[in-house]
């Protein structure tokens, strides 16, 4: 029986934090030690110190985790500045760690090194990869296709970008007691695991399309040959492309059908190229789009349900939730909603966990190839056969 | 105690420390609203402008497209007067052309005919007296010369007298019917006139079928071409007479190209029908006369009815026809005249042609 426990504190100081949050788990846990766990926490704290507190106090935790814009919990709901914990027991689930670093020099080899050393511990096949990479060196999508040549595509990997509540600087990823930074940690699932996920979004495109003349990987240099900002500052005037307004990138195969591209600022202000998230191909059909607060909402709610309609068990035993940045900075005060709607909506508490990320991993559907997001709420459900 | 103190201040201490930082991170937050929402505001802003644009897009488009549609309707119309004008032009031309010529020739020939014409009555009274003369003469002297008796056996005499009279007559006819063609070419072409005039539709109808006479005889392929007339009592037309002929002129000779079509299709089937062309002219009203010209033809085929008003229309083989004779017809009676052409075809009943011409013009009417 897979059994999910929260700590979460809201406590800035990183001492008093992670020993309140100990405290709350050791409560539930009693005697159990737990097997693995996922930590979330806002990028002011001393993030050594917390992870040493952690593995102390659970010797032998295949530990993962990264920098946040926010926290969720069922315990606290959304928070910011925040420490929050899950952690995972089951004696019919294997679940291991595993980093993989330098991603920006070696992409492949640092997943390929991140999966090798979590598949270890499994006898039997992989079912599931959670992933906390990181978000400013890479693209995201980069990433995720080296995890997915390591791990095979018919893997399912969900999971959500590190961040660093908005000062894009430096992100950090953790793994068991070590805090990385470029670097990729996964934790992989095999045994007698379930799970389902819902994914939404929430943002319309507006204004006009254009036409992505010049780009390399996740940097676009120009739309309809002009230098990319003057694209955004069409709409933004003076102020710099952000992660809140991302564009809309049309499928060339159906017109209508779109994915997204946040960006995250200039990449040179002399030639007006911006930084994104993740990959923008030339030739992209490209327009700018936007949400509301009620979209955004609603969205966050049609994830959830999707996933819980699509669970295969009787009763899970946890949510996680990967929520775009994006979304928090646009709902601002209201970005409590998001998880407040979905906990209302239950009938009896399970135990949820997740955070607010720089771009968002998960199947587009039930059963696929995951993709890399941005605006997006990732549900995935977890249980035990 | 203490150690109740120690956590009561350890927990405010806490609070605090949550308090400060949530302080901060609302001053954070409000400056991420509001760069958030002045983003938002510029990007609706630029949207509503850019919805703008389109509306004022759209209503240019659309004035753009409602003067081009005037400027072709302006082409369109420009282009079939064009065409008409060309029409007419051509036709002025040819027309104007071949008057000039039957008039010039009516011209040429009228002199020297009535020189014949003039003559002939002398001539008669002269051949007359040397009849008298060749009488009296063998009535004196019965038993004439051997030589003389030898040249009146040798030029027959006695026939020259009995047929010389009948050659004059024939001779007379002829220059008659010479004398009342070129009558008729003079009347028919009317180049002098180019004013509304008062003519007898009859006589122009008369004109128009004795230049047409050669089309309307017997030949080897054709039988005679019976004309009916039912002629009713009409008062003089103001008209154009040289057009109007015209118009009568295209109508019959459409109708006997119809009647010879038909004849090689009913020999064809053993047909025995006779081609016959009907002329009526009535008054059926105070200012309008009204003429009818029927063949007993095979029809116009419903599917071309429409078009044999259309300029440059013919169902006839290159160089017979120019596809121009009913368009010009029409044009003179229905836009010259202010008259009216209609026609009801039947492949049972041939096709009749009715034109309705106002006696008197609007202009003369004081209108």
């Amino acid at each position: 029986m897979l059994k999910c426990f929260i700590g979460h504190s809201e406590d800035p100081d990183s001492e008093s934090a992670v020993v309140e949050v100990v405290e709350q788990l050791r409560a539930e846990l009693g005697d159990v030690m737990p097997q693995a766990g996922i930590l979330f926490a806002a990028i002011d704290f001393e993030h050594e110190l917390i992870l040493q507190q952690v593995t102390a106090a659970f010797p032998g935790i295949e530990l993962i985790g990264g920098t946040t814009d926010g926290e969720i919990s069922s315990l606290l709901e959304f928070q910011q500045d925040s420490l929050a914990l899950m952690v995972f027991c089951s004696d019919t689930i294997t679940i291991s760690a595993g980093i993989g670093q330098k991603v920006s020099e070696d992409v492949a080899i640092a997943a390929k090194n991140a999966v090798e050393q979590a598949i270890v511990a499994h006898e039997e096949p992989v079912k599931l990869c959670i992933s906390i990479p990181e978000s400013l060196t890479v693209g995201g999508d980069s990433i995720l296709d080296a995890l997915k040549v390591t791990l095979g595509a018919d893997i399912p990997i969900f999971g959500g970008l590190t961040a660093d509540q908005w000062q894009m600087k430096q992100t950090y990823q953790f793994f068991k007691s070590e805090v990385h930074s470029d670097a990729v940690p996964v934790l992989l699932f095999s045994g007698a695991v379930k799970f389902s996920h819902g994914i939404a979004s929430g943002w319309q495109p507006i204004g006009k399309p254009g036409v992505v003349t010049k780009a390399i990987a996740n940097i676009v240099y120009e739309i309809d040959h002009q230098p990319a900002q003057a694209f955004y500052s069409r709409y933004l005037g003076n102020m710099l492309p952000s992660l809140e307004y991302p564009l809309a990138l049309f499928d060339s195969d159906d017109g209508d059908r779109h994915f997204m591209r946040a960006p995250i600022g200039l990449e040179d202000p002399e030639i007006g190229s911006i930084h994104f998230l993740g990959y923008v191909p030339t030739h992209s059909i490209v327009q700018i789009t936007e949400a509301t607060h009620e979209t955004i909402i609603a969205a966050s709610q049609q994830s959830f349900d999707q996933a819980i309609a699509a669970y295969p068990g009787d009763s899970p035993a946890a949510a996680l939730f990967f929520s775009c940045a994006g979304r928090r900075r646009i709902l601002g005060s209201r970005t409590a909603e998001e998880y407040g709607q979905i906990q209302q909506s239950l009938e009896k508490a399970l135990p949820s966990c997740g955070f607010y990320t720089n771009g968002e991993i998960a199947p587009l559907q039930d059963q696929g190839v995951s993709c890399f997001h941005n605006e997006t709420f990732i549900t995935l459900i977890l249980g035990e056969v | 105690m203490d150690l109740e103190a120690a956590a009561k201040i350890k927990q405010l201490e806490k609070e605090n420390r949550i308090l400060k930082k949530k302080l901060l991170r609302a001053e954070d937050t409000c400056v991420q609203l509001e760069e958030t929402t002045q983003k938002k505001e510029a990007l609706l802003r630029q949207f509503i402008r850019e919805l703008q644009d389109s509306k004022t897009n759209l209503e240019e488009q659309k004035q753009l497209y409602t003067s081009l549609q005037k400027q072709s309707l302006e082409l369109q119309t420009a282009l079939k007067e064009l065409r008409q004008t060309q029409t007419h032009l051509i036709q002025a031309e040819k027309m104007s052309s071949l008057g000039q010529l039957v008039a010039g020739i009516a011209h040429e020939i009228n002199n020297p005919i009535n020189f014949i014409y003039g003559n002939i009555s002398y001539l008669k009274e002269y051949i007359q007296s040397l009849i008298t003369f060749i009488r009296l003469f063998k009535q004196y002297y019965p038993e004439p010369i051997a030589e003389l008796e030898e040249i009146t056996e040798e030029v027959d005499l006695d026939f020259v007298q009995t047929d010389l009279p009948k050659v004059i007559d024939s001779i007379n006819i002829g220059t008659n019917r010479i004398r009342n063609l070129v009558i008729s070419l003079r009347n028919f072409s009317r180049m002098d006139e180019a004013e509304f005039k008062a003519v007898d539709i009859h006589e122009g109808l008369e004109s128009t079928l004795l230049i047409l006479q050669h089309r309307l005889k017997a030949n080897n392929t054709m039988p005679e071409i019976g004309v009916v007339k039912h002629y009713g009592t009409l008062p003089l037309v103001d008209c154009f007479p040289a057009q109007l002929n015209q118009v009568f002129m295209n109508i019959l000779a459409n109708a006997i190209d119809a009647l010879e079509d038909a004849t090689n299709h009913r020999q064809s089937v053993n047909n025995k029908e006779l081609p016959k062309i009907s002329i009526t002219t009535t008054h059926p009203e105070l200012n309008w006369v009204k003429i009818s010209i029927h063949d007993n033809g095979l029809g116009i085929p419903n599917a071309i009815q429409e078009k044999i008003l259309d300029p440059f229309f013919t169902t006839k083989e290159i160089g017979k026809g120019t596809g121009i004779g009913m368009s010009i017809s029409h044009q003179i009676l229905v836009e010259k005249h202010g008259g009216k052409l209609d026609f009801n075809s039947s492949t049972d009943k041939g096709t009749e042609f009715i034109l309705q011409i106002p006696i008197k013009q609007q202009s003369s009417l004081g209108v």
